[in-house]
């Protein structure tokens, strides 16, 4: 057997020694049984994923699995690209939860802990599926099992409950599109396997309609706009070390999928379905960065981050396909090569970010950045961890976010114009919202790192924070580490991405290369993010050496003055808030993010004019799911008070439900032939 | 009997057949509704008796007394004790449908009889085939008064017209289903009468009255 | 003679058992007959299913009794959820202090009704699988209610005179079909014959077997919870006592819609397969349709598992309406998967209600917090009645889509899924509402609140039928065979 067919075999035997220890353990011990496991699981999953990467194969069915239908794996690059992501991103955040869960702060309850080591076997096994029915029942699990880890917290607060449901429900929605599209597909091909679907030749029309519904369920576990809504709320409410798990390593699978099917199965395709890619993209990153710049809740500031990586993703394998079905090869190939490295940039920073708010959130107990501040002090290696994770997701250098979003801007940039006039249209439209993205990205990390971690605290609870433990410490700076790594030499990983894009699509690709700058096949555009990094470095320890050796010789002299007019200690009232740093913003936005503000005046009770309170709530809630679910729901719950008339008790409308149907029949029976 | 009066007496006892059930329909006091029900029970056993003579089968004969004597006989008993002892209770109270709509609804219903079983008589015409249409307007008004009635005695006459409807048919059109099938079939029919008189004076005791309009309680 | 035996066992043991109640009443030494004799009908559905597959279907009785590979199965499904329920009912009986006299007729009647549908699955003759359902239901009728509450006793009679009314209709299709088969030359002890009919399935009058198989699906299909004459399910399924529930809707369902199933193998050589697909086809969307709307505002969660129990049936109704092989050996699947979850549903629904004292969706309030043992059972056996793997119902779904698909009725199951995403988005809302949430936040107390742990001996059972429904959803096993070779028998190829 194989390195990967050992490792995969490693990660399953591995997960289930994980569910026997989270059933039978004791409660003290499970969490760390448990987390060891499922870290194990990561590191089986991330060597496999880089041995297929390498360029080894793994190919294996077992018809006996899954009644009527038969399981198939069959890992290539691409799949190993995710593979390894995922692998990576698992076993980090698993350490990570043995601390987090060990310090009487977490999910230690036996069903949530039996689907942890689950969970992390089929993300890791959805990119190696062979066949459609694999690939749906892996896709069904890993929904499952990442619903009961949201439902972690369920005891602690209400809100978790309702985070649970809209996760189920748009996820059983994704999953249905997903369904009908692939056996659809597999239908139309004469056989469920993938290799079968490869060779198929289908009609346009048919092709069209299995990507639109390939799309939308893929695209609803990436979280593109509009099936987004469940992203922020599981996000949030879900334990830290799932959540980095769920933003990380879960939704790049839609990614996946979408690469899987319209570049490799379905060869290509047409250039509408891209620009329906690259639109959505584009909208998802937008809207995403939108509501992320005026969130107060840290880990929904967060989860709206992921929304709008995912959307740059989505942009960048719109873009791809439009090159590609524009036979503009060394493009896609770069697009392509920009939207992998940015899964896996993205996976960086943001399960780095997302433990550091863990890290945050056990040691203050609040998530909300109004009522945090100062945590520079009492939490400096965090503070530290977060920046980095920060730095990574403003996509400026030296930050791991530079190297694909400039990938990205490249390929867009250089873009001719073959491609028709939608595409000469769209491409600079793209480089604009990319432009837009980027800097509201800055406003918003700018705002969580400043408000949440500088100056001073705003609430007893970020005043007695304390520092996270060991357990939780090194995962994260594992994580900071890869994150910095990937900063500097991007161009390492030049072989490996190409060999992934070759895989998809089937086109020699070696487009990025280069040792210390990143340089690229068949455009002169070179950078070098170490050397902007080092002169970065050089500038500002230069520069404050310079002011240290100019302020040392000033003698401070402090005095108090008896009434001070206001020169003396600012206390914390007096800085920003989160929501009064995005006020500009908001007010700017104020037609698409469509705030709500509610003022409630209470008077006396002797007389109405005499005010006893006024109370101020203001809030932005998601503007798409006010316009399109609230009247779905309305519309459903009018449907569902026919109820009490159809089954209204009465014995007579049963019987005469009967009576018509039974006379209805022999009616068309004796009518027609 | 000879063959020129064979069908007029089987049309005579499959008209009496039909009458019987529009009687049910027009009849708002449950006792007629059972002594019309029990005349229909001697309309079947004639049908199955005549059928039984024209063919010179025994066996026929000796299932007509049977069911002469289950449907005729006992099941009428088993209702008529399930009436209950109080004046109130004999009298079937403001009908679901008017009495006009209702003979309206089963003139319809015979004409949809008509129509529905032209393939079955086509299939082998005969004498007794040619009456299969009234046994199937047996069965609707039966299923239509079934649907109807507010009292539940007068639901169960609603069902046993229906059933005896079908077993005209049966016996009509092919002399009859085997004969295992055909006691498997009565010891059924005997057993669900039972167990609605058994819930019908419980309901009875429970409601306070047998009108199914009190059972609403379960509902969405 | 062995094979005498092995087809008498199955009707004659659960006899026996309902015997032995009737002699000496419900003791705690008579209270656990139940599982003895259905773990030998469990045990002589497996030698059968071995027996048909070595040799060929077998029979007895002049072909009244029959047991082929698609009777093994049905069987099989009989006996499994027949031994959890048999299993239960003591624990139930005890917590709900039924007093001797009632569980007794309780166990009588019990196993007569497990009688009847073992002999309605065995029936070679179409007559004796009329005779055994009709059973059914007067065996049923006090069982249903056994409460001896009004609502109990609205249920009851709902029940009796709809099934009633529907198996007469049912009943009538029989008759016409018997007529068509004299007409085309069977004598009277082979017309009703299935085998006979099969093969002389050419002969008949389409015409007249059009109607006849029409009124007959009509009429078992009422019995199986679909529309039109379905509104008996949520009454009689919510009052009975939980483990009569779970014996209904597990396997009564599907043995009425086995019946289904043998009238299509007879009527598809003769009027085309055309004419039943399309009967299917609205009834099965029908129920879909009704199930997702009800389950929308439900209240009742006993109602509300009867409500997906018709979205279920609805499911099955589907895959015969599709009818190739594949499809059939996904319903039988399905018949298999949902019958052993919706027992272990509705097994913990009657401990719930025993703990809460209400039905109401809103009185039951953060039970996994206050119960955990029952709110991981009964949230368990909801997420497999949710179709989501590693559970049978997700493997048999999903052979339900891909036979349709590969039938040319993709619509058909595009649109039911979509009615099942909304049947899914309600169910699941209601069992969020009951299953999770901070204790402190609920604000209603049940009056029956008793907060203690689950025994486990009431567990055990549970535990065991979602072990069976995950181990078929992983792999079938030796089952394979026997359901392929039962999907053979009313399958197109």
């Amino acid at each position: 057997m194989t390195v990967i067919g050992w490792a995969l075999a490693a990660a399953c035997v591995l997960a289930g020694l994980g569910v026997l220890a989270a059933v039978g353990a004791p409660g003290r011990v499970r969490p760390a049984f448990v987390g060891w496991a499922t870290a194990g699981i990561g590191v089986a999953g991330s060597v496999a994923g880089l041995a297929a990467l390498r360029g080894e194969t793994f190919q294996a069915r077992l018809p006996g699995l899954l009644p009527l239908a038969g399981v198939q794996f069959d890992l290539d690059p691409l799949g190993g690209w995710f593979v390894a992501v995922s692998g990576g991103v698992l076993a980090a955040a698993a350490v990570y939860g043995v601390g987090y869960a060990s310090h009487g702060h977490g999910p230690d309850a036996r069903g949530v802990q039996a689907a942890l080591p689950m969970f992390a076997v089929t993300v890791l096994l959805v990119p190696a599926a062979g066949s459609v029915s694999t690939l749906l029942v892996l896709w069904e699990l890993m929904a499952l099992t990442s619903l009961l880890l949201v439902l972690a917290e369920h005891r602690q607060r209400s809100a978790v409950a309702e985070a649970g449901w809209w996760y189920a429900a748009l996820t059983h929605v994704g999953f249905v599109a997903i369904l009908l599209g692939l056996v659809l597909y597999a239908t139309s091909a004469g056989g469920g396997s993938f290799a079968d679907l490869r060779a198929a030749h289908l009609s346009p029309g048919l092709r069209g309609g299995v990507f639109v519904l390939v799309l939308v369920g893929f695209g609803s576990k990436a979280g593109l706009v509009p099936l987004h809504v469940w992203l922020p709320r599981a996000h949030a409410e879900a334990p830290a070390p799932v959540s980095a798990m769920l933003s990380a390593a879960m939704v790049n699978l839609g990614a996946y999928g979408v690469i899987r099917l319209g570049f490799d199965l379905l060869g290509g395709g047409a250039r509408w379905w891209w620009l329906l890619v690259l639109g959505l993209g584009a909208v998802s990153a937008l809207y995403g960065i939108l509501q992320a710049a005026v969130a107060a809740d840290l880990k929904r500031l967060l989860a709206y981050s992921t929304v709008e990586n995912m959307g740059l993703v989505f942009l960048g394998l719109g873009a791809a396909g439009i090159f590609a079905a524009s036979h503009a090869t060394t493009l896609a190939a770069l697009a392509l090569s920009a939207a992998l490295l940015h899964v896996l940039n993205h996976a960086g920073f943001k399960a780095l970010l997302f433990t550091a708010a863990g890290s945050v959130l056990r040691a203050t107990g609040t998530r909300d950045l109004d009522a945090l501040g100062g945590l520079r002090s009492r939490m400096p290696v965090t503070t530290a961890l977060f920046a980095i994770g920060a730095l990574g997701a403003v996509a400026l250098p030296p930050g791991n976010g530079f190297g694909s979003e400039w990938l990205l801007l490249q390929s867009l940039v250089h873009a001719r114009p073959t491609g028709g006039m939608v595409a000469a249209v769209a491409m600079p439209v793209a480089v604009a919202v990319v432009a837009l993205t980027a800097g509201l990205a800055v406003a918003t990390f700018v705002k969580a790192l400043g408000v949440g971690f500088f100056a001073r605290p705003r609430s007893d609870a970020a005043d007695t924070a304390d520092e996270a433990p060991l357990t939780m410490l090194v995962p994260m700076s594992l994580l900071a580490l890869c994150c910095a790594l990937l900063a500097l030499v991007p161009a390492a990983l030049g072989r490996t991405l190409s060999r992934a894009v070759t895989a998809a699509t089937h086109a020699p690709a070696d487009v990025v290369g280069g040792g210390i700058s990143l340089q690229l096949a068949g455009i002169a555009s070179t950078v070098s993010p170490l050397l902007i990094a080092v002169l970065l470095g050089a500038t500002v320890a230069g520069v404050a050496a310079m002011v240290r050796l100019m302020t040392a010789r000033v003698v401070r002299r402090r005095g108090a003055a008896l009434w001070d007019c206001g020169a003396g200690q600012p206390t914390a009232r007096m800085q920003y808030t989160a929501t009064s740093f995005a006020q500009p913003l908001q007010r700017v936005f104020d037609d698409v993010l469509a705030p709500e503000t509610d003022i409630d005046v209470t008077p006396h009770a002797a007389s109405q004019y005499l005010v006893a309170q006024v109370a101020y709530r203001a809030r932005v809630s998601d503007r798409v799911e006010h316009a399109l679910y609230d009247p779905v729901l309305a519309a459903a719950r009018r449907v569902g008070r026919l109820g009490p008339v159809l089954a209204n008790g009465s014995v007579h409308r049963y019987l005469g439900y009967g009576f018509f149907g039974v006379t209805g029949l022999l009616l068309v029976l004796a009518v027609t032939r | 009997m000879t063959d020129i009066s064979y069908p007029q007496f089987l049309d005579l006892a499959a008209g009496v057949l039909l009458l019987t059930a529009i009687g049910v329909l027009w009849r708002h006091q449950l006792a007629p509704m059972i002594r019309l029900l029990g005349l229909q029970g001697v309309a079947l056993a004639a049908i199955v008796a005549i059928l039984g003579i024209h063919e010179h089968k025994l066996e026929l004969i000796l299932v007509a007394i049977g069911l002469g004597v289950l449907r005729a006989g006992v099941l009428p008993w088993l209702t008529w004790r399930a009436l209950g002892d109080s004046p109130a209770e004999t009298r079937e109270t403001r009908p679901v449908v008017n009495v006009s709509a209702s003979l309206l609804a089963a003139a319809a219903l015979t004409f949809l009889a008509y129509v529905v079983t032209r393939p079955l008589v086509a299939l082998a015409p005969s004498p007794a085939t040619s009456v299969l249409p009234v046994a199937v307007a047996v069965v609707l008004i039966g299923f239509f008064a079934l649907v109807t009635r507010r009292r539940a005695v007068a639901q169960v006459v609603g069902f046993l017209l229906l059933d005896n409807g079908i077993t005209a048919t049966a016996f009509l059109a092919a002399a009859g289903v085997p004969l295992i099938v055909e006691l498997g079939v009565s010891f059924d029919l005997l057993l669900v009468v039972l167990v609605l008189q058994v819930l019908t004076t419980r309901m009875r005791a429970v409601f306070g009255s047998s009108d199914l309009d009190e059972l609403r309680g379960l509902h969405d | 003679m062995t094979h005498t035996l092995s087809l008498l066992v199955p009707v004659a043991a659960p006899l026996a058992a309902a015997g032995l109640y009737a002699a000496a009443g419900w003791r705690r030494s008579t209270a656990w007959m139940g599982v003895v004799t259905t773990a030998l009908l469990l045990a002589d559905a497996a030698g059968l299913a071995r027996t048909v597959l070595r040799e060929g279907p077998i029979q007895t009785a002049g072909g009244l009794l029959r047991a082929d590979a698609l009777s093994a199965w049905m069987l099989l499904a009989i006996a499994a959820v027949a031994l959890l329920v048999c299993w239960a009912s003591p624990a139930y009986l005890a917590a709900a202090r039924t007093e001797a006299r009632r569980a007794r007729w309780y166990g009588i009647l019990m196993h007569l009704f497990i009688a009847a549908m073992a002999t309605a699955v065995l029936a070679g003759n179409l007559g004796v699988l009329w005779v055994a359902i009709e059973a059914t239901t007067i065996f049923t009728a006090f069982l249903v209610g056994h409460h001896r509450t009004r609502t109990a006793l609205e249920a009851a009679w709902k029940y009796v005179v709809i099934c009633s009314a529907a198996i007469a209709i049912a009943f009538l299709g029989l008759v016409l079909l018997y007529y068509a088969a004299r007409h085309a030359g069977l004598d009277s002890d082979r017309a009703l014959d299935w085998i006979s009919l099969t093969g002389h399935a050419h002969q008949l009058d389409p015409a007249v077997t059009r109607i006849a198989a029409g009124l007959a699906v009509v009429g078992f299909g009422a019995k199986a919870g679909l529309v039109p004459l379905h509104a008996w399910l949520p009454d009689a399924h919510s009052q009975a006592p939980a483990p009569v529930s779970a014996l209904m809707s597990g396997v009564l369902l599907s043995v009425a819609f086995y019946a289904v199933l043998r009238v299509k193998a007879i009527a598809d050589p003769t009027v085309g397969p055309a004419y039943l697909r399309t009967v299917l086809l609205i009834l099965a969307l029908a129920t879909l349709a009704l199930a997702a709307v009800l389950l929308i505002g439900q209240q009742d969660y006993k109602r509300m598992l009867a409500y997906s129990s018709m979205e279920h049936m609805g499911l099955i109704a589907l895959a015969a309406a599709v009818g190739s092989r594949v499809a059939i050996a996904a319903l039988l699947l399905h018949i298999a998967g949902h019958g052993v979850a919706k027992t272990v549903a509705f097994l913990s629904a009657g401990q719930i209600l025993h703990h809460y004292a209400t039905t109401q969706i809103t009185g039951v309030r953060a039970l996994a917090t206050r119960l955990p043992v029952l709110a991981g059972l009964f949230g368990l056996a909801l997420l497999a009645l949710f179709g989501f793997p590693p559970a049978a119902t997700f493997a048999s779904e999903l052979g339900i889509v891909r036979a349709s698909f590969a039938s040319g009725l993709g619509w058909a199951v595009a649109a039911a899924i979509v009615l099942v995403v909304v049947a899914f988005a309600a169910l699941a809302a209601h069992g969020a509402r009951m299953l999770l949430g901070p204790a402190a936040d609920s604000a209603t107390v049940g009056a029956g609140d008793r907060s203690g742990a689950v025994a486990l001996s009431g567990a055990i059972p549970l535990i065991v039928g979602l072990a069976v429904v995950t181990a078929l959803g992983i792999s079938l096993g030796p089952l394979d065979g026997l359901l392929h070779a039962a999907a053979a028998i009313v399958g197109a190829p």
